[in-house]
């Protein structure tokens, strides 16, 4: 890709980010002129971008929008929650363009429709919105509802009314042919001319004293084009016109019979309406599947959408059932316009941002640092040189040289061990990033869960400047959203329900950070209606996760650890389209693959708070080093609790398993080698554990014992960690490291080797 | 271009009737209140001959030979009187 559509992504990139925030804010300031101000300035410079590298299409979309906030800025128009949610929507499709650009390496040769349909998406709005400048022929204005609503029921009672897609009543100035307009030639041009009536206004002159130049004519047009289409005919040209948008054909003629996409929603519609019993999510999952592949494929593309996301975000069957039923009453534009209610697909990138903004200072640092190891480096030439050539003969000179060697190596290796370190410090510095990162990506995502659920909800955010490592922050971005959602959906009540609480009816959640000693700290707290620890135990009991007696026993602390338990989630969400598995289980997993750790606390009936614990940096680590099936594994250290050496005899059977007591605790015993499916080595060598021993690490994970066995030992290390991607990237391990022999060390994610 | 006396005191209408017509026109037609008008010739007639023809209602004869005149404006100025060109109530 050439440096300057990498420059243009980056921008563009924070331009959505920015226009976004001022949206939001905006919706939530109306009187902020300087929040509007940045949402048109975004638009504008996103604009001008398109224009320069040539995307024509993404630079008219934007045009409508810019359009859209001017009129908004010159207080023309005032600002609804309908625009911003086109406005967004717009800013949606940017980024999958910018998304389609950056796989490619340039802009998208088919981006027209979907350009047209975020044109489309701003014409329309109030029907009598005036295209053009110019007088407005002010009486017959007034007065035209009545005849142009009787002609257009006549109009549509005849044989080609299914085919107008839009009317009209186009009444210029008088002056109009001053000023060189000939209104008939207009209409006669349009495509799609259906049905055409002409009106004179009320006057009445006699003969003599008609003024044959002065235009009195209002004309009402019937057209098979959609109105965006027949709009921009209009501008610059005089007078008045008056649209109403008309119910759509039902899909291309040609293709197949449009009946059958009706039916085939309709009888979505219908088991959405269906029965729950336990069949329900499954008839569900398929029939938003099949619903969104009948509107993909009657070229309702942005329907699809708007309903994959109304389903992704958690609305209710009877909601969505709703939206189909209103999709195939044939508004169209109407439910494109509702699409801003649900949050988008991780549309906003989820690839990590492939660049950093680094303080100057920091490099220097780094380029400091590299001074002082070119020095290292040619004392050890020069070490090299005396070990090679030792002086002097004798045995008593050159075991002197040796001792002297051994202590300038010493030394030499005491620097390096400073400066590494050094080293490592400045390297990670680089990687920081402010939480803002991911925190600025929340507050649209709740306004479109609030709009989805019909509950009004704030996000309130502190904390943004808290840095932490870009992997750590990027990471956050899933789980949050899976926190934040739980909390829309289950957390806070419906406003009705608030109100009656005595709450304040819009429900608000907080995510704040702090940085902790060395680690960060981050909560999320709402203040809905906090976790029913009954419900918990019920539903624990009915997915058999344990027996009622055993769940009766838990405190109410263990109880809400419930909503962690795998398999627990309290809602199925996997659309087969969304593919989404969720629960809280998805989210402390994801967690401590960071090594992070997440709790729960609850009041019911005052709110609930997540308490995440995450390190601030990822990448050093205390590793334990042991060898299995012959290869070196390293462990994480903080898991380790002791290495012991069992006799055989210690350890039991207990079905397939094994297991053996250790300090009263009975603690289940896996081979490690064949957990991770490595051959047993041939022949231990020297024979690390004795013929009835075994050497087993037991490690401590989340107040589990388990323990290990493993071949031989391997020393305490601290390592900094590679992340493995790519094809690797499913593996339970948290990373590898290179060991000082050049063999590759592979860190194991003791979570994931759980049976 | 052109409104044209025919000997039989027609009107016609011929070519592509501009709005300069439009004042013609409508001075012949209050000149000889009751006479047809032939457009039969007629490829084009601008909005100010056309708004003439709608104040006045003279007969009219033939079809134009525009096919959007014929489809459109002909039914609208062909309707009787009466039952009408909507008026717009004041």
């Amino acid at each position: 890709m050439n440096e300057f559509i990498e420059q243009f992504l980056i921008e563009a990139r924070e331009l959505v980010a920015q226009g976004t925030a001022d949206l939001l804010a905006a919706e939530e300031r109306p009187r902020d002129a300087a929040a509007i101000d940045g949402a048109f300035r975004a638009f504008h410079t996103l604009k001008g971008s398109a224009g320069i590298i040539d995307f024509a299409a993404m630079a008219r979309a934007l045009h409508a929008a810019e359009d859209a906030l001017s009129q908004v800025r010159s207080g023309a128009v005032p600002l609804t929650g309908e625009l911003i949610g086109r406005c967004l929507t717009c800013l949606d499709q940017v980024v999958r363009w910018l998304d389609a650009i950056e796989a490619t390496g340039e802009p998208p040769t088919d981006a027209e429709p979907a350009a047209g349909a975020m044109i489309a998406l701003f014409a329309q709005g109030d029907s009598a919105a005036p295209p053009a400048a110019g007088p407005i022929a002010a009486g017959a204005r007034e007065a035209a509802p009545a005849a142009f609503e009787s002609w257009l029921e006549r109009c549509l009672a005849t044989a080609s009314a299914s085919k107008a897609r839009c009317a009209l009543a186009y009444t210029p100035a008088e002056d109009a042919f001053f000023r060189g307009e000939d209104p008939l030639a207009t209409v006669e041009a349009l495509p799609g001319l259906l049905a055409l009536d002409l009106v004179l206004d009320a006057a009445s002159p006699a003969p003599e004293e008609i003024d044959p130049f002065r235009c009195r004519l209002t004309l009402f047009i019937a057209s098979s084009e959609p109105r965006s289409q027949l709009a921009p005919v209009f501008a610059g040209l005089s007078g008045a016109v008056e649209w109403r948008d008309l119910a759509p054909p039902a899909a291309d003629p040609g293709e197949a019979a449009p009946d059958a996409a009706t039916l085939l929603i309709e009888a979505q519609i219908a088991l959405l309406r269906g029965p729950r019993d336990g069949g329900f999510e499954g008839r569900r999952a398929s029939a938003l599947h099949a619903a969104w592949q009948v509107l993909r494929a009657s070229g309702r593309a942005l329907e699809a959408d708007a309903l994959e996301r109304l389903a992704a975000s958690g609305a209710t069957p009877e909601r969505l059932a709703e939206t189909l039923s209103g999709m195939l009453a044939g508004a169209p534009a109407a439910s494109a316009a509702a699409a801003p209610a649900p949050p988008p697909e991780p549309v906003i990138a989820d690839i990590g941002a492939r660049s950093l903004r680094v303080d100057v200072e920091r490099v220097d640092a780094l380029v400091r640092l590299t001074g002082e190891f070119t020095v290292l480096k040619t004392q050890a030439a020069h070490h090299a040189r005396l070990a090679a050539a030792p002086a002097g003969s004798g045995e008593a000179a050159r075991e002197l040289a040796a001792r002297e060697l051994a202590a300038r190596l010493k030394s030499h290796h005491e620097a390096l061990e400073r400066l590494v370190g050094e080293l490592q410090h400045a390297v990670l510095g680089l990687r920081v990033l402010p939480l803002r990162h991911v925190f600025q990506r929340l507050p649209r995502l709740v306004r479109d869960m609030s709009e989805a659920l019909g509950k009004p909800i704030r996000l309130v955010s502190e904390g943004e400047e808290t840095q932490a490592d870009k992997a750590i922050v990027e990471a956050l971005f899933e789980p949050l959203l899976h926190i934040l959602r739980n909390a829309a959906d289950h957390g806070i009540e419906p406003a009705a329900a608030r109100a009656a609480a005595g709450k304040p009816e819009t429900g608000i959640v907080v995510v704040r950070a702090r940085r902790v000693e060395d680690r960060l700290a981050i909560d999320i707290e709402d203040d809905g209606a906090g976790i029913d620890t009954a419900r918990l135990r019920a539903r624990a009991a009915a997915r058999g996760l344990a027996t009622p007696d055993a769940l009766a026993a838990l405190s109410e602390e263990e109880a809400l650890e419930l909503i962690f338990a795998p398999g627990f989630s309290t809602r199925d969400e996997v659309t087969g389209y969304s593919g989404r598995g969720v629960g809280m289980d998805a989210v402390r997993v994801a967690l401590a693959r960071l090594g992070g750790r997440v709790s729960v606390h609850s009041r019911p009936g005052e709110g609930t708070r997540l308490a995440l614990s995450l390190p601030v940096s990822i990448l050093k680590s205390d590793v334990l080093s042991v060898e299995a099936g012959g290869q070196v594994l390293g462990l994480p250290l903080e898991a380790v609790v002791e290495t012991v050496r069992l006799p055989r005899s210690a350890i039991s059977r207990i079905g397939a398993a094994r297991a053996f007591v250790w300090r009263a605790r009975t603690v289940p015993l896996i081979n490690l080698s064949q957990s991770m499916g490595l051959a047993p080595a041939p022949s231990p060598a020297p024979a690390p554990a004795g013929e009835g021993e075994a050497l087993v690490v037991i490690t401590r994970l989340d107040g589990q014992y388990g323990g290990l066995e493993v071949e031989r030992l391997g020393a305490r290390m601290e390592v900094m960690l590679r992340p493995l991607e790519g094809l690797l990237a499913g593996l339970p391990c948290l990373g590898t490291t290179l060991l000082g022999d050049g063999r590759v060390l592979i860190v194991l994610d003791l979570e994931a080797l759980q049976p | 271009m052109t409104v044209r006396i025919a000997g039989d005191g027609t009107l016609h209408l011929d070519g592509l009737c501009g709005s300069e017509e439009a004042e013609a026109l409508l001075a012949r037609l209050i000149a000889t209140p009751g006479a047809t008008v032939d457009w039969q010739g007629c490829t084009g007639a601008h909005t100010a001959v056309v708004q003439v023809l709608l104040a006045l209602r003279p007969k009219l004869r033939g079809v134009p030979a525009s096919a959007f005149l014929a489809r459109h404006v002909a039914p609208l100025l062909n309707r009787p009187p009466a039952g009408g060109a909507a008026r717009l109530e004041a």
